[in-house]
């Protein structure tokens, strides 16, 4: 019976049921055998008020999909254009920046594509980019950003280790140990960029002194942003919470009041677009707090990892054959689902093979990154294929040499902590 | 009688963005006054971080009912993607008939747990009641209850306004 019953959550998951309520599913089932009264469920989602840095993912997501809703894109690539555009392959640079801007307030949703696709795609074929070189490109960059503050896949990674105990997880470092991974990402693919387009390198701008202060006084409340979340938070004058509502309001009052590019009926909808995006991880976040209790008070961990050590012996091993692993879970999962799913049951099996909790988020993370343009269900291809209008085929093609480049940044990402680590230390 | 249904529905759906709306302003402007209340003053309104906290569960669920009626929660759409046009509405039907039962055992052990606060006469802060903050746990549950129960009928989302 109970193999039945799990067996059905499982097919219920793959047919297309809401997350939220497979865990929920899952966690029935569970409970029932154990002799559990159900109002346990109720219980545990309550538990959601129990913790005040949640609040952080709805009020960054509004911000995020606020901004996404302004001209901010348009400001943002004229002032990064007349910053770097001078640079060979100088617009590759402006829309990676850009892109990254936008990902970590709306984490990868897909916003980012939809947002900017249309400002850049017209603006890489006109500065000598190739048409199928610049779709590889924006579809790769959709998701770049995952990994800097204010990330909400990195706060959800703190949320959840603080919840199990894990000691030495704190959200701050979080932050500060992204920054250079996600740089040498950024690196990567210009300087891949560079070399694949070496034939025929795109014309570069002239700089122009007045052109980007002009442009950098246009957009200089939006500049603030970053300002406000990394100074506030990493100087430890506002928790993320604070930094969050701050960012916020921030954010509401530059867009509707200075700029104007927001009208006041349009709030409604953009709050009901961002919520129903951070509603979905939050219910996910609420049900699963049962589900992973239930998990771990039948020791489920300590199960898999008996299992697996019998075959991975070295640390080494155990952390390729988890790239492997995520990255797959990566192209089918989206990312905060797979955050709360997989966490709770990989980070202790990590921390046995010696792995610092801090390095296993960015690399979880980093993975799931690529796992969103990686064929065949990466879940940008499909945007990506949607917002300009081409076949899905062709945006395999297209993405596959930037997959490629970021898969070794992973690699090396996960093979050296120090790159993660170093400045935390 | 039609025209009855279809306007209570729409007043539903108002009342459900408003309060998000509400919320959401409501926490931003808490939040910000209890930073200055704190670095100015150096005091603070006890009661403003556990009712912020509420506010994150109901714009959980509230986004959820939302997001019921939009069609866009979180989930593995590999399928949806893949098969034949004219299968979707079956497709549709299927995952809908699941997830309304969930919905529904998630009403009914909601209400349970509802009536045993209310008796238990457990608080949230202060002497200030709990059961109704929790109140949106099982009015969330019976209205996306409610809302796959029509999917199950018309087979296809409709379009939200």
């Amino acid at each position: 019976m109970s193999y039945l019953l799990t067996s059905a959550a499982i097919v219920s998951a793959l047919i297309g049921v809401p997350l939220f309520l497979v865990i929920l599913f899952g966690a029935s089932i569970g409970f029932s055998q154990s002799d559990i009264d159900l109002m346990v469920l109720p219980i545990d989602l309550y538990r959601l008020t129990e913790s005040s840095v949640l609040m952080a993912l709805p009020l960054f997501a509004f911000a995020g999909f606020l901004l996404s809703e302004a001209k901010t894109a348009d400001r943002l690539v004229r002032v990064s254009m007349a910053a770097l555009g001078w640079l060979p392959g100088g617009m590759m640079i402006i829309g990676l920046i850009t892109c990254a801007f936008f990902t970590m307030l709306t984490g990868g949703s897909g916003v980012t594509i939809v947002a900017l696709g249309a400002l850049l795609l017209p603006a890489y074929t006109q500065s000598g980019y190739p048409e199928r070189f610049s779709l590889g490109l924006i579809t790769t960059s959709g998701s770049m950003g995952l990994l800097l503050p204010p990330a909400i896949p990195l706060i959800l990674f703190g949320i959840i280790a603080q919840q199990m105990d894990i000691p030495g997880v704190d959200i701050a470092d979080l932050f500060v140990a992204g920054i250079i991974p996600a740089l040498v990402m950024i690196l990567a693919l210009y300087f891949y960029g560079l070399w694949a387009m070496r034939h025929a390198p795109a014309p570069t701008q002239p700089f122009n002194v007045k052109e980007l202060l002009s442009s950098a006084n246009e957009s200089k409340w939006e500049l603030g942003i970053p300002v406000i979340v990394l100074g506030g938070v990493i100087s430890g004058v506002l928790v993320l919470s604070e930094a969050a509502a701050v960012t916020a309001l921030y954010v509401l009052i530059v867009e509707v009041l200075i700029y104007k590019d927001i009208k006041p009926r349009q709030l409604v909808k953009i709050m009901q677009n961002s919520m129903v995006m951070v509603g979905g991880i939050l219910l996910i976040l609420g049900v699963a707090l049962s589900f992973t209790n239930f998990l771990v008070d039948a020791q489920v961990p300590e199960k898999i990892f008996d299992v697996i050590r019998e075959k991975i012996d070295s640390k080494w091993a155990f952390l390729l054959s988890l790239n492997v692993f995520l990255l797959a879970l990566g192209a089918i999962l989206d990312i905060f689902a797979a955050l709360i799913i997989m966490v709770p049951l990989i980070l202790p099996i990590a921390i046995e093979y010696g792995v610092d909790p801090v390095h296993l988020g960015i690399i979880f993370v980093a993975n799931m990154q690529i796992g969103y343009f990686t064929p065949p269900v990466g879940m940008n291809l499909f945007i990506a294929s949607y917002r300009f209008n081409k076949p899905i085929s062709e945006l395999y093609r297209a993405t596959i040499p930037f997959m490629l480049v970021l898969m070794v940044v992973v690699l090396m990402i996960t093979f050296i902590p120090e790159l993660s680590l170093w400045l935390i230390d | 009688m039609q025209l009855g249904i279809r306007k209570l529905i729409q007043f539903g759906r108002t009342v459900e963005d408003y309060t998000l709306v509400s919320i959401l302003i409501g926490m931003m402007l808490l939040a910000v006054t209890q930073i200055f209340l704190r670095n100015i003053f150096e005091s603070g309104l006890s009661w403003i971080d556990p009712l912020v906290r509420i506010g994150v569960l109901w714009i959980a669920l509230i986004g959820a009912m939302i997001g019921t009626r939009k069609g866009g929660h979180i989930s593995i759409d590999i399928l949806a993607q893949y098969i034949p046009e004219h299968l979707k509405s079956v497709l549709v039907r299927v995952t809908s008939v699941i997830s309304a039962s969930i919905c529904g055992l998630m009403s009914w052990v909601s209400i349970k747990f509802l009536i045993e606060e209310y008796e238990y006469g457990i608080t949230a802060f202060g002497s200030v009641p709990a059961w109704p903050f929790e109140l949106i746990i099982p009015i969330g549950f019976s209205v996306m209850t409610l809302r796959f129960a029509t999917l199950i009928i018309t087979g296809h989302q409709e379009e939200d306004s």
